[in-house]
């Protein structure tokens, strides 16, 4: 081979700016993301490119003290705190909108700074030390602090994890069962009708029954449910479940599950003293994908969901993103919160995903 | 039957019970309640009247140009990921496979990130990227040295797709490129060798040993490819602004679910989303039935 090795190297050449250039296309939108959710808006127009700087660069911003207005909502409990107030509105974060507002407790204030009116300007280094730091700290998290308010995005992560987390243990315990019975019990003819009509929902989704799934959960009142939700993500992760799980479960020596019984145990001691903590591993596998699957899903809970105590994070950062498409530093930050989480997983298990996925598919 | 197996039974069935009595309500029997409801004319507004109607819903819907727009966008959608997503993805394995790179565990990484993402999320990313204020519009201006310069293919019908192919090679590539992966080092290299020893070049190694041995591997993904991209409703949602732009990319899930949950003028819009529901698992059965007839033909 060695008469081709000028032909080797432009193979290598091309097969390495090839991969550096897909890495590159799918690190740098990801980053951009990531940095310019610190940005202003301000600072979005003027240049898409540059790094966060104003939001964190601080200390010499000019607020313009304002009056009490209807559109300006305050960010404490009006009910149990009565407190007097001073309302200021940065001069540079979205000036005049009233989207950068501070309520000042005026017992803490200087003399000084009370004595300004209405349509005075203070700048932030003449405040006290602590208000100082607070604000300082809030405006470093504007667009995350605002995203989260606004979009109720606190409420939607609680419900993803919600109907990521109890989905999945449900998946998990249902085809274990399913798996050891298809695997290490001898009903072969039952066997194969059972793993035959799971199997098919491999390639059904969510999608493809929407309708009538919508039509049948108003009907029964669980629309806009938790549990109505759960039920839908549950049997439809069953599939790939149970062909991982059965594909595990089926390595497992029988003469363990047999011997066993010989000592007396029930079917349901082998299964949660031997086959569980055996299958540990692929039900991580199972687990994982199962999660990220639901933490993404976005169809099934934007037709069924139709109050704030139900929406998903996907479903509450699409109406976020389309209720506020000016304000696109908001909209980074929300997408943000809805990707970290995935990212943070993906990095950690990405071995066991690959396994499962190449599982999956091969006899998909 | 044993009778020791008759006495597992109870235990069996208790075992698969719960799992299939789920799946049967969840999955299946919609099944039959969307194909009954596509020949009725269920009304919503009139507390679920309905009568049979024969296949008016079918014929509406052949009727209807936007069908037709959809169906042509979706099959776009397909090809992209059949004739896009899947070479690439066997070629980048095959890449990473013969280690012509360093590194493979890094760029596999990376490569197949985005499928784990949000697709909404990418959607609105890619949205924002492709805008006409944008970072490629930025990019497009100081190449072109032209400040008024946009990025323009999400604006028109006839480009709309372009950047939604884009799109769709960058999320879902890297599934097929793993899944190729894991299955090229299952092959002996012993085969490799023999066939080098014999004199086959690079290229005949591909063609005549690589690509012979993937053969099954590349029917599944196909499948996948085309029942993935038939339902996929996420992305082309997302990418675009509803509208003008999202009726310029509409594909045949967007349809039906503007057709069933957005349309109220039409009183029977869940009977006619139905009918288009159905007729996507349709298409989708017939599309994986050549895929599986073009696989026979060409087995080596």
């Amino acid at each position: 081979m060695e008469k081709n090795t000028s032909k080797h190297i432009i193979g290598r050449t091309v097969a390495y700016i090839v991969f550096i250039s897909w890495t590159l296309i799918t690190i740098l939108p990801i980053f951009w993301m990531a940095y310019s959710s610190f940005k202003s808006n301000e600072e979005l127009t003027r240049n898409i490119y540059a790094f966060p700087y104003e939001l964190f660069h601080n200390e010499d911003d000019v607020y313009e003290i304002i009056a009490p207005q209807l559109n300006v909502t305050p960010d404490y409990d009006t009910e149990t705190d009565t407190r007097e107030r001073m309302i200021i509105e940065s001069t540079s974060i979205s000036p005049g909108r009233r989207l950068m507002v501070h309520f000042l407790v005026k017992e803490d204030l200087p003399q000084e700074i009370l004595s300004r009116d209405i349509g005075d300007t203070l700048t932030l280094s003449e405040l006290p030390k602590q208000m100082r730091r607070e604000i300082s700290r809030k405006t470093m998290l504007f667009n995350y602090t605002s995203a989260i308010q606004r979009g109720g995005l606190a409420q939607k992560f609680l419900n993803s994890l919600i109907y990521a987390g109890v989905s999945t243990f449900l998946i998990n315990a249902l085809s274990l069962m399913v798996a050891f019975a298809l695997s290490k019990m001898q009903f072969k003819k039952l066997s194969l009708i059972v793993g035959g009509l799971i199997g098919f929902g491999y390639l059904l989704s969510v999608n493809s029954v929407i309708i009538p799934l919508f039509l049948m959960l108003s009907k029964m009142g669980l629309t806009d449910t938790h549990i109505g939700i759960i039920l839908v993500y549950t049997a439809f992760g069953l599939p790939l479940a149970v062909l991982l799980d059965t594909q595990f479960i089926s390595g497992i020596p029988g003469s363990l599950v047999e011997s066993a019984r010989i000592d007396g145990a029930s079917t349901w001691r082998v299964i949660v003293s031997i086959i569980v903590p055996m299958a540990i591993p692929v039900t991580v596998t199972v687990s994982i994908i199962t999660a990220l699957g639901i933490w993404n899903e976005f169809l099934l809970v934007l037709v069924l969901a139709s109050s704030e105590f139900t929406k998903s994070l996907p479903v509450g950062v699409f109406s976020f993103s389309s209720l506020t498409s000016t304000q696109l530093g908001w909209q980074l930050a929300a997408l943000m919160v809805a990707t970290a989480p995935a990212m943070i997983v993906y990095f950690i298990f990405q071995r066991r995903l690959t396994e499962g996925v190449v599982g999956g598919a091969i006899k998909g | 039957m044993k009778k020791r197996d008759i006495q597992a039974l109870p235990t069996y069935l208790i075992l698969v019970a719960p799992a299939l009595l789920i799946y049967l309500f969840v999955v299946a029997y919609p099944i039959g309640y969307s194909v009954w409801l596509s020949f009725t004319d269920f009304n919503p507004n009139k507390g679920g009247q309905w009568d049979w109607v024969g296949t008016l819903q079918y014929s509406t819907m052949f009727k209807d140009p936007n069908f037709w727009h959809a169906l042509k966008n979706n099959l776009i959608v397909v090809a992209v990921s059949v004739f896009g997503q899947i070479p690439i993805g066997f070629i980048l394995a095959y890449i990473l496979y013969r280690k012509k790179v360093k590194a493979v565990h890094f760029f596999q990484t990376f490569v197949f990130l985005p499928q784990f993402l949000s697709t909404i999320v990418i959607g609105i990313l890619w949205k924002r990227l492709f805008q006409a204020d944008g970072p490629i519009s930025r990019i497009i201006q100081i190449v072109s040295k032209d400040p008024q310069a946009q990025f323009e293919l999400m604006l028109y019908a006839d480009t709309v797709m372009i950047p939604i192919a884009f799109a769709l090679i960058w999320v879902y590539t890297g599934m097929y490129m793993t899944i190729f992966l894991a299955n090229l080092q299952k092959i002996d290299d012993h085969l490799i060798e023999a066939a080098k020893i014999d004199g086959a070049t690079e290229s005949q190694i591909f063609l005549k040993v690589i690509v012979p041995l993937l053969a099954g591997t590349i029917l599944v993904s196909s499948i996948l490819a085309i029942a993935g991209s038939l339902r996929g409703f996420d992305l082309i949602f997302s990418i675009t602004t509803q509208g003008l732009q999202r009726n310029n990319a509409m594909v045949l899930p967007i349809f039906m679910y503007q057709s069933a949950f957005q349309n109220y003028t039409n009183e029977m819009r869940f009977a006619y989303g139905a009918a288009i529901s159905n007729i996507i698992v349709v298409i989708s059965l017939i599309l994986i039935g050549i895929s599986r007839l073009v696989g026979k033909k060409t087995d080596y």
